[in-house]
């Protein structure tokens, strides 16, 4: 059961300013604005402002967070808010039972802590360090504790450390699938009887000198600068590529009787969950995982409400994808609904799974899915039923999260709206 | 009743062994495999040593090594292991087995930065009056001479990726990294989902390398490695009195997990069982585990919970045994806990004192060592064991393998962060 949801987005730093961008139709993605993006092939992005981790952590704590680099206090404050918003008084929760997992991505150097340790080892020649100045000089210029800053399971660390949560700890580190394989892992995991309470998701943050040249060689990004909010289009045919972004999903997962036992606010309920490998990156995984998460739901496609996409906005995978949703949902009539979160705030990498969940979890508790910004020129080669115009009522109980990385790892969930 | 997972295939690169019979001999031996750092110069680091994996060629194990061309040394252990693991269990192009009922988790690193090239490029756009880095400046350099490939496979989830793609797994694929205890976990969430029927096979285990500038670098900061530089030979020396940190080792272990039935079905050798598997947080500290082993007594005694074990069926432990003064005397501690006065009797040894420690990868090669032990009756020794630790007063094999019968064996894995991990590996009974 989902019992809590927790956002830190570039859309809201609530979950009330979240749904109001939502359903407002207000997109997140700006010029970047923390650091001069200015040489830069991509200079837009879903970028968070006025955030600080330390207002999200007590007093005491807060030393701690010279240790946690963006995506670490991205994900403390989303599951603190995740935490408050389930109203459980933590002196009713079993340690031993309150479990933690994230979904978390590769974390990228502060450039700056590292800036005298170069300066010593290193002069003008490109490619060119001194090792043994580094070793012998460059160490003493480096804060003490500065991997613990870039270990990605340190996201679910300090979750467990900052709450005491002493039950199973994971972290999938599975770059764009990641919170929703970590999301299904707990989910499991609660079965299995071993946790009555979970805080699952992911967090992440590429907005950063760094990940952006890194990603920015690799991945197929969006150029479309000029007009950042017109820049992430899924499924449309002007789209051009990925817009990066950055932000933190976490929900409260309870089992049942527990959530009862305590009158808790059930949003919804896990009741299937599938992941498979799409080798091909043709949609044969991605529609195989889908029909895992559905047989275990025990529904039909066309019981579906809506489908939450991952909808890259990049010009090969929208393609894809859509022949994943078209080899199960083909033959529904009508067409099954397809709402893409991305569109609003870019792609969050790790922490895009569970964070545009959240964004069906709400559309379910306030009754509509928002429509999917930007979709004004249907790509007749992704032929999906995608919302546009305005939100749309919920129809039908369940709704289906998938997510997928360009290598081919997909996975799929199966929500059902309490009742 | 539940569904049973076995290993029908195992595969390991590390630095003792690039096959599971050499690797296991050679600890049986009580060789040594820490030596001076050749990959860079390291002369003047704290820690000058460590134990590498040797005389690897991935040409040797696949026939497109040149897919994992761009790869950092954790992919390319990882295809070596994961093509022994998959031979051995005769699941190479076998396309009698549907290959989408068969997954891959991993628990392996990340891949390695390019170190000379982004210290170079920092100490060019770095202003240190302003103590900030001129990002254009850094942005329009760094575009140019970072690799595009390179960089890509940096991200972890490459690894399970590659292994996917290439030996046609079609299954759940999943890397999880929860620091030293990740291949342990990795394995233990694998069976728990061959158990659940997501899938009849899974290959599982880690691969990771962190010796590399940066990866030294964290450690030596962390003061968290040995620094006898004067023998590294003996430096890796788990419960010893006088350790005074850990090895950093590389390598790769990879076993293939099968549902019980599935493997008989099929006439795959059956080399033991997973019979137990736990986990848990310290949700202590970042830095060090619990003084009391909470976390770790909680995580030992799920496994043998979700074994249905007694303690006393316990013929083994392989311990995590870094090195370091605080995991050894908590896993002693976290041992007599749960054990209590039999914690005497158990053999328990350390695969790091040989091989140094894997890191991601480790708890996967230590599983294998455990139950190559439990299958040819040697149990491998602890080495460079010498001043006895008041601490640490358990039988630690010192030294010198034991010709010993043992039907389960127990392999612990802790991480930075407080995460606990324990399997439970059993010999095979029908």
């Amino acid at each position: 059961m989902i019992t809590g949801v927790g956002i830190i987005n570039p859309i809201g730093l609530t979950k009330g300013q979240f749904w109001d961008s939502l359903s407002m139709g207000r997109s997140g993605i700006r010029t970047i604005s923390s650091f001069d993006a200015s040489a830069l092939p991509t200079r837009i992005a879903g970028e968070i402002t006025g955030f600080s981790g330390k207002d999200y952590v007590d007093k005491k704590e807060r030393k701690s967070i010279k240790i946690m680099s963006r995506s670490i206090q991205l994900a403390v404050a989303a599951a603190q808010l995740a935490l408050d918003d389930s109203g459980i008084d933590k002196s009713q929760l079993d340690p031993a039972r309150f479990g933690v997992e994230f979904g978390a991505g590769l974390i990228a150097s502060e450039l700056e802590e590292l800036g005298p340790a170069s300066q010593i080892s290193a002069n003008c020649r490109p490619g060119v360090v001194d090792l043994q100045q580094w070793g012998s000089q460059g160490l003493a210029h480096m804060p003490p504790l500065w991997m613990l800053k870039y270990l990605p399971n340190m996201l679910a660390c300090h979750v467990s450390i900052l709450h005491n949560a002493q039950g199973p700890n994971n972290t999938i580190t599975e770059n764009d699938v990641a919170s929703l394989l970590a999301l299904g892992e707990a989910y499991r995991i609660l079965g299995r009887n071993l946790a009555d309470f979970f805080l699952v998701g992911g967090a992440d943050s590429k907005i950063n000198p760094l990940s952006l040249v890194r990603h920015s060689l690799f991945m197929p990004l969006s150029h479309r600068n000029e007009s950042p909010e017109k820049a992430c289009r899924p499924f449309d045919r002007g789209r051009d590529g990925i817009v990066p972004g950055e932000g933190g999903g976490v929900f409260a997962l309870e089992e049942l009787e527990h959530a009862r036992r305590r009158n808790a606010h059930i949003y919804a309920e896990v009741v299937g969950f599938g992941a498979a490998f799409d080798r091909k990156c043709d949609g044969t995984g991605l529609a195989r995982a889908i029909r895992v998460a559905l047989r275990e739901a025990g529904i039909a496609p066309r019981d579906i409400d809506h489908v939450n996409a991952q909808g890259f906005s990049a010009v090969a995978s929208d393609v894809w994808e859509a022949r994943g949703l078209q080899e199960v949902f083909g033959d529904c009539n009508p067409p099954v609904p397809v709402f893409a979160a991305k569109s609003y705030f870019g792609n969050l990498g790790a922490g895009s799974g569970t964070s545009e969940l959240a964004a069906s979890v709400l559309a379910m508790e306030h009754g509509q899915v928002p429509r999917t910004l930007n979709y004004e020129d249907p790509d007749p080669r992704c032929p999906l039923a995608v919302i546009t115009g305005q939100a749309q009522p919920v129809r039908r109980d369940h709704l289906l999260k998938i997510s997928f990385t360009e290598m081919g790892q997909c996975a799929a969930v199966v929500l059902r709206k309490w009742q | 009743m539940r569904r049973r997972v076995v290993i029908t295939g195992m595969g390991v690169i590390a630095p003792l062994g690039n096959s599971v019979d050499e690797l296991y001999n050679a600890h049986i031996e009580g060789r040594n495999g820490v030596d001076f750092i050749r990959l860079f110069d390291a002369r003047r680091f704290p820690t000058q040593f460590a134990a590498q994996v040797k005389n690897f060629d991935l040409g040797q194990y696949v026939k497109e090594p040149e897919r994992w061309a761009d790869s950092g040394a954790n992919s390319r252990f990882a295809a070596a292991a994961a093509q022994q693991a998959l031979a051995d269990a005769d699941l190479l192009d076998n396309h009698k087995v549907d290959r989408t009922r068969c997954g891959v988790y991993l628990g392996s690193g990340e891949g390695i930065q390019d170190f000379n090239n982004l210290v170079s490029l920092i100490a060019q756009t770095y202003q240190a009056s302003e103590r900030k880095v001129n990002a254009a400046a850094f942005a329009r350099e760094g575009l140019r001479r970072f690799h595009s490939g390179r960089e890509f496979e940096q991200e972890a989830h490459t690894t399970p990726g590659h292994l996917a793609a290439y030996f046609d797994l079609e299954g759940p694929n999943y890397n999880c990294l929860t620091a030293c205890a990740a291949s342990s976990q990795a394995i233990g969430e694998a069976t728990e989902m061959i158990r659940h029927g997501d899938a009849d096979i899974m290959l599982s285990g880690g691969a990771h390398s962190m010796i590399h500038p940066f990866g030294m670098t964290g450690f030596n900061l962390l003061t968290a490695l040995s620094t006898r530089n004067a023998e590294p030979g003996k430096a890796s020396r788990p419960f010893d009195l006088n350790r005074d940190g850990f090895v950093l080792g590389e390598g790769s272990g990879m076993v293939v997990l099968e549902e019980l039935e599935h493997a008989k079905n099929r006439r795959a050798p059956i080399y033991g069982e997973i019979s137990g598997f736990g986990t848990t947080a310290d949700a202590f500290r970042v830095t060090d585990s619990h003084p009391d082993g909470r976390g770790a007594v909680a995580c030992i005694q799920q496994a043998l919970d979700d074994s249905g074990l007694a303690p006393s069926d316990i013929g083994y432990i392989n311990a995590h045994g870094t090195s370091t003064q605080v995991n050894d005397k908590a896993e002693s501690v976290a041992i007599k806990k749960v054990f209590g006065s039999q914690a005497y009797a158990i053999p328990v040894s350390s695969s790091k004192s040989m091989m140094g420690h894997l890191i991601a990868a480790a708890g996967a090669v230590e599983l294998i060592i455990s139950l190559k032990a439990l299958n040819r009756g040697v149990l491998p020794p602890t080495i460079n064991y010498e001043v006895p630790d008041p601490e640490c007063d358990l039988d630690y094999i010192p030294n010198v393998a034991r010709e010993q019968r043992a039907t389960h064996a127990l392999s612990n894995s802790f991480g930075f962060g407080g995460q606990n991990v324990s399997l439970i590996v059993s010999r095979f009974r029908g």
